[in-house]
């Protein structure tokens, strides 16, 4: 793992020294602009934040891109929320480094958090004040004006996340969901172009939850770009375009939700006597003997209620086709139905090596998912990849 | 498919759209920047920390026990004063001594001399209610000086909540670096004390004023004079500086126990063991010969309390009389200016330095 130097912290601090002396020019605020237009949101490089002998996050690079809402993922303790607090400037990296709108957070902190919108795991705010005043206190942090302007603004989040009615009842006596809706209230007050949550529905009934996520496609919409660490897989799915998978602090997975899905994507085929379930089982397979390539493994899975399904591995585009094969062969399906799997089934396949063994899961089809990292977009492929296609590795 | 399963469906749809690459949106109307340079950045941050401050309940029972130190010393002299005054001049004879009265030599005195010493004693007991010894009083309500433990409380408060709560990460991650935010600390720990400091001044005085008038002695503005009047500000400030001192250890124990059950409890530590240290020093030094000796006796007059008193000495000996300090102003000064650069570095550093995982 790089370390940084004593050298290295000092250079920091004369760049930042500097920084800081020329950053009231027009050249520099011209330099700012043409950053904040970047394409390239966050692009972290070989990210390390280590506690002595503990590493938190190891050598991360992720990158997202302007409107993405980009779900993190990972079990307790994976260093998601090191992540999001060493790209908020909370946490020194020990190594490494993050560009946020073209900056990096290591000289151009200030800069950067005037476009970011921050929700840290569980929102803190002053217990003796009301949530009008906590959100006074954060609109002075952010740098707006104090006035009418301000408090127009203040009532508008309040309205957003309906907590106009408690302006006043002081934090301590808050719930926690009301808490929840405080800190994204505060995240979204100065308008950010991007917004870092950590488990935004953190203590949330769900009909709270339901409005978080359509609150985060409504921003989405608008074009901002959403940094969503959370456990909900479901949530992440229904809102997230792309996720990155981090397991103890190693990236082991980056990409675009649709191709992660892609490869768990099923066809299921209820039919009525176990003859047919057999006869469509070798119909398939005979299909795929003469070149259906679409057409991946078949298997017979039993319900609860001990109802046959025939599970096909192949894309739901396809199910007209399957359809058209079976009844050639005067198989007729009482239902069909198709599946896009659930990201539920990649993250556990992907964290959890036992329950990657599990035939169901399609451990073939997801095998064949490492182009989903594309190494060239990295500067070095020792990342997590090398320890995603080791634990692949295994499990397959 | 469930409705969940739906949504998400729908959502997939809609993803390319978001990949794609959008204009950089702007803010609504409604947020409203203000000016980003350094000074403003300050000012607004000082600003926010004294409105937590306004409408923290703590710090309304301090603002009030701090008024009500300010007039608990002139109330007590006023209340032995009107005792006093109802007292008949006959009990105001001085005692006759035993032998005198065995042997018949004691005199009634007369009614005006009784009234006369009467007079003199009431003027006498009156004297911390007028100025300038109700300034002194108004200031520092004597040798104790319990409203600087009011300030370190305060200020413990405001510096430590922070951290012990956890909504440092809250600020830190809203634009300002760090250094403002501390700054920031200090502004607002310094605008408490120059408050504080006035706020008791005036109330003392104007409180000494009133219960004077029961008194009967009239105020002799004979002392009053620009070189008084210039004094009696270097009083003020040096009594702000002292307060301002306790303040500034208040924040470092804060920053550096994270809570601000250090902050409080490193100041009033130091503030009640350096008298302590002081004398230990003085007493091992007046034991010790040569070198060590005199090294012993000559540490105390380099602690922080001692320093920042000896500038306040040095004002009052000129306003209320008395003697005058042991060191010099500039070495109070030089000595003051050094803690205050170990404390503000050594903050600084720890706000700098330090990682928020709370």
């Amino acid at each position: 793992m790089p370390e940084v130097g004593s050298c290295d912290v000092a250079r920091r601090r004369r760049w930042r020294r500097a920084w800081r002396a020329v950053k009231g020019s027009e050249e520099v605020q011209a330099y700012i602009e043409t950053s904040l237009q970047s394409e390239v949101i966050i692009s972290t490089n070989r990210l390390t934040k280590a506690y002595g002998k503990l590493v938190a996050v190891n050598d991360l690079h992720i990158q997202v891109m302007r409107g993405d809402v980009f779900g993190f993922l990972g079990p307790n303790g994976a260093g998601k929320s090191t992540t999001i607090r060493m790209l908020l400037g909370l946490v020194r990296p020990t190594a490494g480094s993050a560009i946020i709108f073209g900056m990096d957070i290591a000289y151009q902190m200030p800069t950067i958090l005037r476009h970011v919108g921050a929700l840290i795991e569980m929102p803190v705010f002053h217990p003796f004040l009301s949530a009008r005043d906590n959100l006074h206190v954060v609109a002075a942090a952010s740098g707006m004006v104090s006035g009418r302007a301000n408090r127009r603004r203040i009532e508008e989040v309040l309205e957003l996340v309906e907590l106009k009615d408690q302006e006043k009842m002081v934090y301590r006596k808050f719930s926690l969901g009301m808490k929840q809706r405080l800190g994204i209230a505060a995240a979204l007050l100065t308008d950010p172009e991007l917004l870092l949550l950590d488990e935004p529905t953190n203590g949330l009934d769900p009909a709270g939850m339901y409005e978080i996520r359509q609150l985060i496609q409504r921003l989405a919409a608008l074009g901002k770009t959403i940094f969503l660490s959370s456990h909900l897989l479901n949530e992440v799915q229904q809102v997230c375009n792309r996720v990155a998978i981090l397991q103890k602090g190693n990236l082991i997975k980056q990409g675009n939700v649709r191709e992660l899905l892609r490869n768990k994507e099923q066809i299921l085929v209820h039919l009525r006597t176990s003859d047919e379930f057999e006869r469509a089982q070798a119909v398939l397979a005979e299909a795929r003997v003469n070149g259906v390539d679409w057409l991946g493994s078949v298997h017979l899975e039993k319900d609860r209620q001990g109802q046959e399904t025939l599970h096909i591995d192949a894309p739901r585009t396809h199910s007209a086709e399957v359809n058209r094969l079976l009844s050639e062969h005067e198989i007729f399906a009482a239902e069909l139905h198709p599946y896009e799997g659930s990201l539920e089934e990649v993250y556990l396949q992907l964290t959890t090596p036992a329950t990657a063994t599990g035939e169901h899961l399609g451990m073939a089809a997801l095998a064949g998912n490492s182009e989903l990292l594309d190494p060239q977009e990295f500067h070095s492929g020792t990342n997590g990849t090398g320890k995603s296609e080791q634990d692949k590795g295994a499990s397959v | 498919m469930s409705a969940a399963s739906e949504m998400g469906a729908e959502n997939q749809e809609t993803q390319p759209a978001l990949e794609n690459a959008t204009p950089l949106t702007t803010r609504v109307g409604t947020v409203i920047l203000g000016r980003m340079d350094f000074t403003s950045e300050l000012l607004r941050l000082i600003g926010m920390e004294l409105f937590k401050i306004r409408r923290r309940l703590m710090s309304r029972v301090l603002g009030t026990i701090a008024v009500c130190l300010a007039l608990l010393v002139p109330l007590a002299v006023g209340i032995e004063v009107a005792v006093n005054m109802q007292t008949p001049a006959s009990s105001f004879a001085p005692a006759c001594p035993s032998s005198a009265a065995a042997s018949g030599e004691c005199t009634p005195l007369s009614h005006a001399y009784l009234e006369g010493i009467k007079t003199s004693i009431i003027t006498s007991l009156s004297e911390p209610l007028r100025l300038p010894s109700s300034l002194e009083l108004a200031a520092t309500q004597g040798e104790f000086n319990p409203a600087l433990l009011l300030i370190i409380i305060l200020v413990g408060t405001i510096a430590g909540g922070e951290l012990s709560s956890g909504t440092i990460r809250l600020m830190f991650a809203r634009g300002p670096w760090r250094g403002q935010f501390l700054l920031a600390k200090y502004g607002a720990a310094l605008i408490c004390t120059v408050v504080g400091v006035l706020g008791m001044a005036i109330v003392g005085v104007i409180a000494g004023q009133l219960f004077n008038l029961f008194s009967g002695v009239p105020q002799n503005w004979t002392f009053l004079n620009a070189a008084w009047i210039g004094h009696a500000l270097l009083y003020l400030l040096a009594t702000m500086l002292n307060w301002f001192m306790y303040a500034v250890v208040a924040i470092f124990f804060a920053f550096l126990g994270r809570s601000t059950v250090a902050g409080i409890v490193g100041a009033v530590t130091w503030f009640f063991a350096e008298p302590i240290i002081s004398n230990i020093l003085t007493f091992a030094g007046n034991f010790s010969v040569g070198f060590a000796g005199t090294f012993l006796r000559a540490l105390p007059s380099y602690l922080m309390g001692n320093n920042a008193r000896a500038l306040q000495l040095d004002q009052a000996h000129y306003l209320f009389g008395g003697t005058g300090p042991s060191q010099s102003d500039l070495q109070a000064f030089i000595t003051l200016a050094i803690y205050l650069a170990i404390f503000i570095g050594l903050t600084w550093w720890l706000n700098e330095s330090r990682d928020v995982t709370n």
